[in-house]
């Protein structure tokens, strides 16, 4: 039953891929399937959060022979937050009416590629299916076939096309100095390794996995893919897409490489610290709402950077718990950011406040962990960057607010349909209900860190 | 460019460079080959019937006509050899007959699961790259010499 949520979406895209996507029952049909693949993954979260990890090696072959399949918390964490942002994605595009007959086959394919990434326990699969959800990405980004698209479209390929290449280039070097590509054995080897290759290929995964997630000095490409692509598109690669980058810098740094993540430690601070800075100044200096979104999601990703960089057990529970927040909040905001009415214009302004971290909205309990992290190591830098950018993102979420939804609608806007106003209404509720309940959210997060080793700092 | 000579000898390859297909995959067992190169193979056989014919021609042809039908057949294929063993309680990608039991014998392919398996790929490989030769010969439709 493990793999259930892996095989429901796998079967129901080649189903769905046959079906024209335009037509509303198809879209229906695809819900149901990544529905049905949410409660799956949601049922065996709640298993291996009771009984622990559940390890399997394909063909029944020994492991670092088969490919070995792992569900550990962190791995079904960040399954059920893709595939819920995905479901919300899909159902708000289905609500607005679907454009290509391809979209909702992509969509399931990509929860395929990243619900496959999350749960396996080999390096080299997980390049398999983060290539199976990238090329579905490469094909959803120019989705809406404008010109805009296309070139939107082209730049996100080329740019995750290098990407990939470096990623695969670093697990070729990691099986060259381990021998093993395995998880479990790349984690026993690593130790074993002189320093300098252990660094060399460290820094090719970590720069291959910050192209992705559009780190500072390497997010050229997010801003014009983030305002070409369609709003429901550009929810998908921050809220889902982008959790592999997370996920990746958290599984390959905190449990494969925790050595060569400590010592890295003051990098990812340096580059955490420019990516808030950066990102927060040119999203107050941006006119139009993507750019502005885009420029935050650059921002906010350097706050989980800043977690991971000061590592140990708290810091990995602060990045965990703020790329859940995170992508709640941008799956919010994207959707919200092109559709007029009051519930829109309230779901955005709760999207507003929990970037910023305000209570009652969740990200407040995203900008405590990292306060709480910053005040225990004495890392003044840390709570002077919480306080900083955190005023910074109130400025440019309310300016844009009041760009949005403060003026008098143009009356040439074509009026929005009530059921995608209710899926936007329904994530920002969520992010409401959990910030008022953030216990689950929490111990989720606790737990899921308790599976990387890490480094005691 | 294409001649009567270069039209013939396309056409004369076809059946060869599907018997070497199908040999890889039967000679995977023993020997180097797999599915995926099987695919690869006979799509460069029909990408010669594109060049010697042109694509309005080629795409006439049933083993054109039906290659992505024939993907997404082989994708089905391979992830039930895959996912079904999980449905008897056993891990993916178990294969049955499983290792030092009897299996059927012809020549050195042996009908075991992981046969079917590499059908499959060659199914989604082929299908692929037939899909993508004519994508591309369709959008240089109408130019350059011909």
């Amino acid at each position: 039953m493990m793999l259930l949520a892996l095989a429901i979406p796998w079967f129901g895209g080649i189903v769905v891929a046959l079906l024209d996507g335009r037509k509303r029952r198809t879209g229906l049909v695809a819900i149901a399937v990544l529905a049905a693949s949410f409660i799956a993954s949601i049922v065996n979260g709640i298993a291996i959060y009771r009984h622990g990890a559940q390890e399997m090696v394909a063909g029944g072959w020994e492991a670092g022979v088969g490919i070995t399949l792992r569900l550990d918390t962190l791995g079904v964490a960040f399954t059920v937050l893709s595939l819920g942002v995905l479901l919300a994605a899909l159902a708000f595009e289905v609500a607005n009416g679907v454009q290509t007959r391809v979209f909702p086959a992509l969509v399931l394919l990509m929860a395929t590629g990243l619900t496959g990434l999350f749960l396996t326990g080999d390096a080299f699969n997980f390049y398999v299916f983060f290539e199976i959800s990238m090329i579905a990405a490469y094909v959803m980004t120019s989705y809406g076939g404008q010109p805009r698209q296309l070139r939107a479209s082209f730049i996100f390929a080329v740019v995750n096309l290098i990407g990939s290449v470096l990623f695969v280039i670093g697990i070729a070097a990691v099986y060259h100095i381990t021998g093993r590509l395995d998880m479990a054995g790349i984690r026993d080897q690593m130790p074993l390794v002189s320093t300098s290759p252990a660094i060399l290929t460290a820094t090719i995964i970590f720069v291959a996995f910050s192209i992705k997630l559009g780190l500072f000095p390497f997010h050229f490409w997010l801003p014009p893919v983030y305002t070409g692509t369609t709003p429901a598109v550009a929810a998908i690669l921050s809220g889902a897409l982008a959790n592999i980058g997370t996920y990746g810098i958290l599984r390959f740094g905190g449990d494969l490489f925790p050595r060569e993540l400590a010592r890295g430690g003051n990098v990812l601070l340096i580059l955490g610290s420019l990516s808030i800075v950066y990102g927060a100044l040119q999203a107050i200096s941006r006119g139009s709402a993507g750019e502005v979104l885009a420029y935050s999601a650059i921002g906010q990703v350097g706050y989980i950077l800043i977690a991971i960089g000061i590592g140990g057990r708290a810091g990995f529970v602060a990045a965990i718990l703020y790329a859940i927040i995170n992508s709640l909040n941008k799956t919010a905001l994207f959707f919200a950011m092109n559709l007029r009415g009051w519930i829109v214009s309230a779901a955005f302004a709760i999207g507003a406040f929990s970037v910023a971290g305000v209570p009652p909205a969740l990200g407040f309990f995203a900008k405590l962990a990292l306060f709480r992290l910053g005040a225990n190591e004495r890392d003044w830098w840390v709570v002077a960057l919480v306080f900083i950018g955190g005023a910074m993102s109130f400025i440019y979420m309310f300016q844009l607010y009041g760009w949005r939804f403060l003026k008098p609608a143009d009356g040439d806007e074509t009026p929005t349909p009530l059921v995608a106003q209710l899926i936007t209404g329904a994530v920002a509720l969520a992010l409401v209900a959990l910030g008022v309940w953030p216990e689950p959210l929490l111990a989720l997060s606790q737990h899921a860190a308790s599976v990387l080793p890490g480094v005691a700092p | 460019m294409s001649t009567a000579m270069t039209q013939h000898v396309a056409r004369l390859l076809l059946l060869p460079i599907f018997m070497i297909a199908i040999a890889v995959i039967v000679k995977g067992y023993a020997d180097t080959g797999d599915g995926f190169a099987a695919g690869v193979i006979a799509a460069l056989g029909v990408l010669l019937q594109y060049l010697a014919f042109g694509h309005e021609a080629a795409e006439r042809m049933r083993i054109v006509r039906y290659a992505p039908l024939g993907a997404l057949l082989g994708l089905i294929v391979a992830l039930l050899v895959a996912f079904v063993p999980m449905l008897f309680g056993k891990p993916v990608l178990t294969h049955t007959p499983g290792v030092g039991e009897h299996a059927v014998h012809f020549g050195t392919l042996e009908f075991i699961t992981p046969a079917l398996f590499d059908i499959g790929v060659f199914l989604v490989v082929y299908g692929f790259a037939v899909g993508a030769i004519g994508a591309i010969a369709r959008s240089y439709e109408g130019e350059g010499p011909r």
